[in-house]
This record gives C-alpha cells, sequence and structure tokens, in this order.
C-alpha cells in the first residue's frame, strides 16, 4: 500500500478530477434529459473543444482558461446547424435514429480531426502546467484546482439556468411532456436546438480542461463518452445537482481504484461501476430535487 | 345462474394503487365466483382501468391481495399469470403489429405450449379465429386492421391462452348498435370455454345483457354493488352517470350561469366566430375518429361538447391543440386559417387549453407551472396575473413552492385551469376537467367556470358530466361516433329525449 | 482463386455473419447492440487459449471458442436486460470498452501487445473455407430463428414486450436465447479472424471498429430484410478496398454515408427499389 501522502494526494486529486468530470458528463446528462438524445458524439464534441482551446492559446497566447468562454460560444454556434441539419429532421422517428446518426458524426469527426490535425498527442500547455500545489501532505497539479473551481462554477451556472430562468422553466416542462409543453405555448424544437447547443458548449468547456490537465488525440473521445454516461447514469438523467454529485463521487472512486489496483485500471473502474450502476439503480444514486 | 361452488374463481381484497399525489384504487375488494360474469362500471378517470392492471398483474399494488383459484398471485407478474389462466385485453388494442393476426394468437400459444405440435397448435388458433369472427383475417398483418377488428383481436389472443378467467376492459368503445349485438354474442358464447368473465365496460348495453352482478367503482372506491337489475335501476348510480347532484344533494342550481338571451343568440350570426371547424376529419394512423365535424365559437359564448367514452371528444381537443394534424377540413380562428399550425403558435393565437388528465408538470412548483404558461410577459404584469389566479383559487397559492403533481386531483385541475388563465387567452378549451373528481370539488370548478363566463370569456367545453355541462353552456353538441349527433341550444338539448338515449342507451 | 480474391472472400463472409448475428438481435428482437467488439473479442481470444493451452485443432476450436463468447453473453444477461432501449446500448457499449480496457491492463492476458497463436496458420484456401461455413451455419441458424415458433415469439416480444409478458411469454428468456445465440456465432467470427491474423490484441479484436463495421453494414445495407446485410457487406468491402491508402478518409466516408443513409433512405440499399417506388408514385 503507498504512504499517506500519495493515498491523500490521489483521493484529493480524484476529488478534483471528479468535479471536472460533472462537466465533461452535463453536456451528455441535458440532451438525454431532455431531449431524449443519446449523443454518441459527445466525446467527439469534447475532444472538438480541446483543440480549439489547443489553437487559440497557440494563436493568441492567451490562457486557456480564460479563453473557455471562447471555445464555448464557438462550439455552441457550430451546434445549432449540426442540430438543425441531423437531429431535428428526425424528430418524432423515436431514439434509434438519432442515436446512429449521432455515431455516424463521431465517426466523421474522428477521422476529420485525424486528417486535419494527425494522430499527434497534444495537450495544452500553461505556463503553470507542470507546478504542483502542496498542502500539508497532499500534492496535486495547479491545473486540477483550477480545473475543479472553473468546472464547479459553470456546473452551478447551468443549474442557476435550468432552475431560475424562463428557459430553464421551458427546458424542464419540455423534457417532462412535450406535448402538453407545446400545447402551453413552448417551441419545443427551439428548446431542443438551444439545449443542443448549451450540451455541446459544456462539453467543448469539458474538452479545454482535459487539455490542459491530460492530454488529447483524435481518438480520445470514447474514453470520456463512457466516462460521461457512468456519471450521468449514476447521477440521474438530466439531475444537474445529481451530475456533480456523481462526478465527485466517480472521481474519488476512480482513483482509489487506481491506487489499489494501479494506473491503469482507472478508467475500467469506472466503468464496471457505471455497469453496476446500470444494473441495479439506472435511476441513478441520486435522488431528483422537486418530487 | 350457477350457485358458486367451493372458493371464488379470483378474490382480490384492499387494493390500493397510488400514483404520486393521486389515488388510483382506495382499498378495492372483489369476488369473481366460477361460471360468473361479473361487470365493472363507472364514468370516466373512476380507476377502471387500474383495477384490470392490478388484476392482471400489469401493475404492482401498493397494498391488498389477489388470489386466483385458490392461490396468492399477488407478487406474481403479468406473465406468470398469463400462464396460470388470466388472460387480458387492454381498452386500447395493443397487437403485435409487425405479424399477421394468426401469428399473434400463436405467440400465445407457444408462449404456454412451447413444444406442442404445429398442426395441433394452429388448429386450436384458427378455432379461435373463427369463434371471434377473424377467420378471414388470418393472414393479414395485424398493422392493416382497423380500430373494431383489433378489439376481437385482443379478445382472440386472450382467448388462445386457454384461461380460466377472461379480463375484458372496455370492449365495447366506439361500436355501433349491431357490432355490440355481436359483441354480447360472443361474450355470452364464452360462457361455457371459460369459467369467469370480468367485464370492465362503459357501454350499459353491454352489462345488462351479459353480466349477473355489477360493482360500480368511483373516485378509486367501490361505489355500489349487486345484482345487475338493481344496480342500474338505481338513482345513485345513474347519478353518476349522467351529472352529479350539488354536493349537498340537492339539485344543482339551474342558473349558475345565465345562458346567453335569446335575443343575442338570434343576433350572434352576425358576429364572426371566433373558433371554426369546418369539415374536419382526423385520427391516429390507421383509425379514423372525426368524419366531419362543423362547428362555430363565437365570441363570449360557451359551448359544450358532450359525448359518450370513444365518441371522439378528446380527438376533437387534440385537433384543436394542434396536436394532431385534420387529414381533411379546415380550423379557423377569427378567420384565419390555422390547420396543421404547430400547437405553440396556435397557443400564440390566444387559445389556451386545460388538456384532458391536466398534464401538470411534475418538475415544476406550482408557480413555476403558472409562470411558464404567461409568454413573454413582464415581471409586473406576470406578478398581476398571478395574483389573479391565487385569489380565484386560494389553495394554488398556499401551495405555490409544491412540487405541481403533490397535489389531489381536484387541485391539479385547478392548476390546469390557472394555467389556461395566466395566458390572456381568448378561448379556452376545457377537455374533461371533471374526470374522476368528487362533486365538491366540481362545484368549486363550474363556480369558477361560471365566473369566467360572467367576465365574458369564450369557452370551448369537453364534458362527460352531462349536467354541469348542461348549465353552463349556451350551445351543445352532443357526438357520436365522430360525428356531432345531435345540436342546440342548452335547453332544447336537455329536453331531448335522445340525449339520454345516447348515454344509458334506451330511451325513458 | 488468386490469395487477393480469398482476402477478399473471407473478409466479406465475416462481415456478412456478423451483420446477420446482429440482425437477429436488433431486428427480429428489438435489441440494439454497440457490443459486438465483446463477444468477437472474446471469441478470438478463447480461440488463441484453446489452440495454445489445449492444442485443440482450429475446426474444433472454432465453434467453441464461440461458446466462450456465448457464456460471457449469457453472464452478462441479468444486468443488461434490466436495461430497455437506450439504457441496453449504452450498456452493450460499456461492456466492450470495459472488456477491451481490462484486456489491456491484465498480462495474464497478453495485455497491450496480445497473444500469439502457437503453431501454424491455416492456409488462406482453409480459412475461406471455414468461413462459408460459418456463414453457411449463420444462414441456417437465421432460417431457423425466423421462421420458427422462437421467432414469433422473439417478435412479440420486440412488438410490445407488456403485451407479451400479458399473454404468457417469459421476456427474459426469449431475448437471453436470442442474445446467446448471436454472441455464437459473432465469437466465431472472432474466432476465425484470431486464426488469420495468428495473434489477438485488445485494440484489433476488442477496438470498436467490428461494431463500427457491423452498424454500417447493416444500416446501409438494410435492416431485416434477407438481402440488406449482403448489400450493405459488399458495398463496405469495396469502399474500403477503393480508399485502402486512406483509412481515415475511408472511415470518415463510411460515418458520412451512414449518417446520408438514416436520414434519407432508413430503408437502406436494400430498400431502395421500394423507397424510390414510393417517392415516384407520390409525384
Amino acid at each position: 500500500m503507498p504512504g499517506l501522502e500519495l493515498v491523500a494526494s490521489g483521493l484529493v486529486g480524484g476529488l478534483l478530477l471528479g468535479g471536472m468530470l460533472a462537466l465533461i458528463a452535463l453536456g451528455l446528462s441535458i440532451a438525454l434529459g431532455v431531449m431524449r438524445l443519446v449523443n454518441l458524439a459527445h466525446g467527439e464534441l469534447l475532444v472538438g473543444g480541446a483543440y480549439l482551446g489547443y489553437f487559440l492559446t497557440q494563436a493568441t497566447g492567451i490562457d486557456p482558461f480564460a479563453g473557455l468562454g471562447v471555445v464555448a460560444v464557438a462550439m455552441a454556434v457550430i451546434a445549432l446547424p449540426l442540430h438543425r441539419l441531423l437531429v431535428a429532421p428526425l424528430a418524432g422517428q423515436g431514439m434509434e435514429a438519432p442515436m446512429m446518426t449521432m455515431f455516424g458524426v463521431s465517426i466523421v469527426l474522428q477521422n476529420l480531426y485525424l486528417l486535419a490535425f494527425r494522430a499527434d498527442t497534444r495537450a495544452i500547455d500553461t505556463p503553470y502546467a507542470g507546478r504542483p500545489l502542496q498542502w500539508g501532505p497532499i500534492t496535486v497539479p495547479l491545473t486540477y484546482l483550477i480545473g475543479f473551481v472553473v468546472s464547479v462554477v459553470a456546473v452551478a451556472a447551468v443549474h442557476l439556468l435550468v432552475s431560475r430562468t424562463a428557459f430553464g422553466r421551458d427546458l424542464r416542462a419540455a423534457s417532462a411532456d412535450p406535448v402538453a409543453a407545446a400545447t402551453l405555448g413552448v417551441d419545443v424544437g427551439r428548446v431542443h436546438a438551444l439545449t443542443f447547443s448549451l450540451g455541446a458548449a459544456c462539453a467543448a468547456m469539458g474538452g479545454v480542461l482535459v487539455g490542459t490537465a491530460f492530454s488529447f488525440t483524435p481518438n480520445t473521445g470514447a474514453t470520456w463518452l463512457l466516462v460521461s454516461f457512468a456519471v450521468v447514469v449514476l447521477g440521474g438523467i438530466g439531475n444537474v445537482f445529481g451530475t456533480l454529485v456523481a462526478g465527485l463521487t466517480l472521481g474519488v472512486l476512480q482513483s482509489a481504484g487506481a491506487l489499489v489496483l494501479g494506473d491503469g485500471y482507472r478508467d475500467l473502474v469506472g466503468l464496471v461501476l457505471f455497469l453496476l450502476a446500470l444494473a441495479f439503480r439506472p435511476q441513478g444514486i441520486v435522488a431528483a430535487t422537486a418530487r | 345462474m350457477t350457485s358458486p361452488v367451493g372458493q371464488p374463481l379470483l378474490e382480490a381484497a384492499g387494493l390500493v394503487k397510488r400514483y404520486g399525489g393521486v389515488v388510483a384504487t382506495d382499498e378495492v375488494s372483489l369476488q369473481v365466483q366460477r361460471g360468473e360474469v361479473l361487470g365493472i362500471i363507472g364514468p370516466n378517470g373512476a380507476g377502471k382501468s387500474t383495477l384490470i392492471g392490478l388484476l392482471g398483474g400489469a401493475l404492482k399494488a401498493d397494498a391488498g391481495t389477489v388470489q386466483f383459484d385458490g392461490a396468492d398471485v399477488t407478487q406474481l407478474p403479468a406473465a406468470e399469470r398469463a400462464r396460470r389462466g388470466i388472460g387480458r385485453t387492454y381498452q386500447i388494442p395493443r397487437p403485435f403489429l409487425g405479424m399477421t393476426v394468426r401469428e399473434n394468437l400463436l405467440a400465445a400459444r407457444y408462449s404456454l405450449h412451447p413444444f406442442a405440435r404445429k398442426a395441433d397448435a394452429l388448429a386450436a388458433c384458427d378455432a379461435v379465429l373463427a369463434r371471434t369472427g377473424l377467420a378471414d383475417a388470418a393472414d393479414l398483418p395485424a398493422r392493416t386492421l382497423p380500430l373494431l377488428r383489433r378489439k376481437r383481436l385482443e379478445v382472440a389472443r386472450a382467448l388462445a391462452l386457454d384461461p380460466k378467467l377472461l379480463l375484458l376492459d372496455e370492449v365495447g368503445a366506439g361500436l355501433v348498435d349491431a357490432e355490440v349485438t355481436e359483441l354480447i354474442t360472443l361474450i355470452r358464447s364464452l360462457r361455457g370455454q371459460v369459467q369467469g368473465i370480468v367485464i370492465i365496460e362503459h357501454v350499459l348495453r353491454v352489462v345488462r345483457e351479459c353480466c349477473e352482478r355489477l360493482l360500480v367503482i368511483n373516485f378509486g372506491r367501490q361505489f355500489a354493488e349487486g345484482r345487475t337489475g338493481d344496480v342500474l335501476a338505481s338513482d345513485d348510480v345513474a347519478a353518476v352517470y349522467l351529472g352529479t347532484a350539488g354536493a349537498s344533494g340537492s339539485p344543482p342550481q339551474r342558473e349558475v350561469a345565465a345562458p346567453m338571451p335569446v335575443a343575442a343568440q338570434a343576433l350572434a350570426p352576425a358576429l364572426a366566430p371566433l373558433l371554426e371547424l369546418k369539415g374536419v376529419h382526423a385520427g391516429y394512423g390507421q383509425a379514423r375518429v372525426l368524419e366531419g365535424i362543423d362547428l362555430a365559437v363565437l365570441p363570449g359564448q360557451t359551448v359544450a361538447v358532450l359525448g359518450t367514452n370513444g365518441a371522439g371528444k378528446t380527438t376533437l381537443a387534440q385537433v384543436l391543440s394542434g396536436a394532431i394534424r385534420p387529414s381533411v377540413g379546415q380550423i379557423l380562428i377569427d378567420g384565419q386559417a390555422v390547420t396543421g399550425w404547430p400547437p405553440h403558435r396556435i397557443a400564440a393565437l390566444g387559445l389556451a387549453q386545460c388538456m384532458e388528465g391536466r398534464r401538470i408538470f411534475a418538475p415544476l412548483s406550482v408557480e413555476e407551472n403558472l409562470q411558464l404558461a404567461a409568454r413573454r410577459v413582464p415581471p409586473a404584469e406576470l406578478a398581476e396575473r398571478l395574483e389573479r389566479v391565487y385569489t380565484l383559487f386560494p389553495d394554488l397559492k398556499q401551495r405555490r413552492r409544491n412540487a405541481g403533481t403533490s397535489m389531489s386531483g381536484g387541485q391539479q385541475q385547478m392548476l390546469a385551469i390557472g394555467r389556461a388563465l395566466m395566458a390572456r387567452p381568448r378561448l379556452i378549451v376545457f377537455d374533461e376537467i371533471s374526470l374522476g373528481l368528487a362533486p365538491v370539488v366540481m362545484d368549486r370548478l363550474y363556480e369558477a367556470l361560471a365566473a369566467l363566463k360572467r367576465a365574458g370569456m369564450t369557452m370551448l367545453v369537453v364534458e362527460q358530466d352531462v349536467e354541469r355541462a348542461l348549465n353552463i353552456a349556451d350551445q351543445v353538441h352532443v357526438m357520436e361516433h365522430g360525428r356531432i349527433a345531435l345540436s342546440g341550444n342548452a335547453a332544447a338539448v336537455r329536453d331531448d329525449p335522445r340525449l339520454r338515449h345516447l348515454y344509458i342507451g334506451k330511451a325513458d | 482463386m488468386s490469395d487477393y480474391a480469398l482476402e477478399l472472400g473471407f473478409r466479406l463472409l465475416l462481415l456478412i455473419s456478423l451483420a446477420e448475428a446482429w440482425n437477429l438481435l436488433a431486428g427480429y428482437g428489438g435489441l440494439v447492440s454497440l457490443g459486438t467488439a465483446s463477444f468477437f473479442g472474446v471469441g478470438a481470444y478463447a480461440l488463441v487459449g484453446l489452440a495454445n493451452q489445449l492444442g485443440v485443432p482450429p475446426a474444433l476450436a472454432v465453434p467453441v471458442a464461440g461458446l466462450a463468447a456465448a457464456a460471457l453473453a449469457a453472464l452478462m444477461s441479468r444486468p443488461l436486460f434490466r436495461l430497455r432501449g437506450l439504457y441496453f446500448t449504452v450498456g452493450t457499449l460499456a461492456l466492450a470498452e470495459a472488456l477491451r480496457l481490462f484486456m489491456i491492463n491484465n498480462t495474464a492476458f497478453g495485455g497491450a501487445t496480445g497473444l500469439f497463436l502457437a503453431g501454424d496458420a491455416p492456409s488462406l484456401q482453409s480459412l475461406f473455407l471455414m468461413a462459408l461455413a460459418l456463414l453457411a451455419v449463420t444462414t441456417l441458424v437465421m432460417a431457423l430463428a425466423t421462421r420458427s415458433r422462437f421467432s414469433i415469439l422473439l417478435r412479440a416480444v420486440r412488438d410490445d414486450e407488456d403485451a407479451a409478458a400479458q399473454i404468457g411469454v417469459r421476456a427474459f428468456r426469449i431475448k437471453l436465447l436470442a442474445l446467446v445465440v448471436a454472441s455464437w456465432l459473432t465469437g466465431m467470427a472472432g474466432a476465425l479472424q484470431a486464426l488469420k491474423l495468428g495473434a489477438v490484441e485488445p485494440y484489433g479484436t476488442f477496438g470498436v471498429q467490428w461494431t463500427v463495421a457491423v452498424l454500417s453494414i447493416v444500416v446501409i445495407g438494410g435492416q431485416g430484410l434477407r438481402a440488406g446485410p449482403v448489400l450493405g457487406a459488399v458495398f463496405l468491402v469495396a469502399l474500403s478496398e477503393l480508399l485502402a491508402d486512406w483509412p481515415a478518409l475511408h472511415l470518415a466516408l463510411n460515418g458520412l454515408i451512414l449518417i446520408v443513409v438514416i436520414r434519407f433512405a432508413p430503408q437502406g440499399l436494400a430498400g431502395l427499389p421500394s423507397a424510390l417506388a414510393q417517392r415516384r408514385g407520390r409525384r
């Protein structure tokens, strides 16, 4: 068993990672909850955000965390026509066709990235990239902490959007009962488009965090997709607060698994937990609020 | 009538089923003796289908037990109960659309006798098909069957199980007189083949001619029980169907809301209609429900649409909201054609709807449900509208922060009406707001409607409770089989003998 | 037949078998699986294990390796079938990924480098014949499955699981049987691939490219139609040969065609004639 410092640092690092996992998974959760869309291209949207952040930093020298807003907006803007062209026309045809379409999109994007940027592993550099943060026995990379803070703020912002604004009301109503919502005047098609956009923007922001904390290639989307699913199912589909709790939980558990079994098992632990959650409690471990 | 020997075939005790704040089944107990045909009747929304679901195993009871043929089956799922001999049909037929009629029956046959010889299985299925009048359709895909034949298929499929007990869920709905006669003949012929039948029905003629005993359900509870003749002759039961007396038991106030004076009605044609339907035909997929509906609502008028279950009232409401597109015909609001418009645009024109089943948004609080309905309204105006709704329905103000569906059925209906009002509509469609509600609650709701009427609101009331609708309406249309069978002003329709015939099935 | 033709033929036969097995699950059973790779991979690794550790000859090892895949399916059936619809689909995807990660990290099975097949690899000729045999078995199984009473029960579960339960169908057992059969066929295909390559490693055998290939074939070729998998497989192999030098472009194009077909020709190539006839009829 590793020493106290390693364990403590590992667990705290896991907690911070978990916060980032929440943001990474958020886009998938709201798309699924509101539109019943299984966005199998979620991982590629994330990686797309990473590339956007990478090139933005390279071109302008701006700090990737500072440029987060730009990346989010850019992805949101790209996502709108994507939804309009590919997802909206399939409305009313069940869940399978849009899911398979997004599967196709993920393949297209992966290989577009490969063609455009080659298979090189990239990471978004910051001047403080390597700098560790020390607090007693605990040592974590500074980027983890910043990523954590950014994630929690972003998730909180989305939570406020969904629970306090008029758009959030429309969104929740459209997800609960789209027919009734339309009868009451909600433009459900527009809600779906904006939700998709929001989801893509969250994924892109998550991608920037992944780019700074780790590294990415055109193919790393798949792993993040599945980890996101794990968080979404554990937290309860469409439940923003639940996504945060589930992310933190999963982050800690994954790090614990890595400590005990070895770092290569980190992702596997996540997946096994996912399968267990699916089997025994598909509605999530966090009870939905307002019931 | 055979006298019961030994234990009952089916015995349910203290069944309870809850959905959120609503108790769909409230301590229901019943017995079916061997050789008996039991009927279960009650108004729409009374909880009849929930009861069948509890007996057949599709629903798990929150409390209570079910004993079948001497064994406790309470914990058994539907498939196991079917294997023990309970056959059940669905109110809205659910055939296996991708398979032929014969294959639908074979599925039942093979599930019970997986190793039967093919010839035997086919022979058994063909026999059932002949008995249920589907022999000529044996090779047709179930998808192509019209609604009525699908009902036959429902029964045939349940029969293919060789069941001991048959649960028939509203097979009679939507059938014309001649077809009801055929159905009754079929049910009677089944008596020798199964040990017991439970018929849930809205078409009273079926229960009158097939059932020995009747159980009346209202608001999920047992209301009355006894021999068929006695139950149907009871005034209490008639009241449950035709409209409730006021909560105090005395006849309801006739002039709760004075209908438009005759003179004004004569002038009415000069006013352009606010809402108009011209020659509207509509339906779902294969099934054609509405056949040529012509309807007009003038500004300030209250129009009621009546009709029994299956007459097409709800389809009409869905056409109005835009949820269903008419295949033929036009819908006009203020003379503007809105046929085929998406629902949110129709709402924007000022048509608000209280949908059947209320459709309150569970993830939203009471206040959020209300706020949602006021589209793009500045905060001051929004607050004012909220206050007005809260004044009309103080219950809602008390519970403004609670989840929308945590309240009782009556309060949820108030919320639905409040939602409609928040949009400051020009016309409100009320779709069966009295479903499953107690008379006291209905009194309050209709008082609110009367207040709206006095204020000049234009209303279309689709209603099951005939008395209340007649009290508030100026113009009345009674639907049957997707057409308007009877029209006129409220007073004329009330006195028309055809009205009672359309509901109870025999002229007095 | 030339070596090239044998190679191409082998690939084609394998892909058609995989597509048919997937179709049994998804088209007839309504169970859309994205986990083809799991059973494919298990079959491949099992074959290497059987051949290396136990010296089982290929002709016997292939069907037995398939059984290993079927055993995995049976094991995972209880958790998987608690999931309906999209949860099931995502669950199968997670299973495949979990297995891949497990294999990468687990040195007992060769870790990231994988394992080599001991002994001589069979000739291309015999591999081709084995693939042909697999297709024959698959076709036979499909014929049985789609014309028997099992087919009726399976389609009932697919069309309306609750109504099927109401007439006594034990949906779990029916779905289990379909899954076990489909995974047996898929596992055998994986075993054949292992035989051909003479080696197995996690990325190639448990990778998502097999799932993508099967999905593409069925969607592009046409789901539920007999000619579908064949048309789809031919199309796919032709495309991959044409763009053999540009793998990324090939895959990207593959994905694009998938999207376009879903949107504009949901019946696939096999359904194109009737779809076009319908369109012309409308005008």
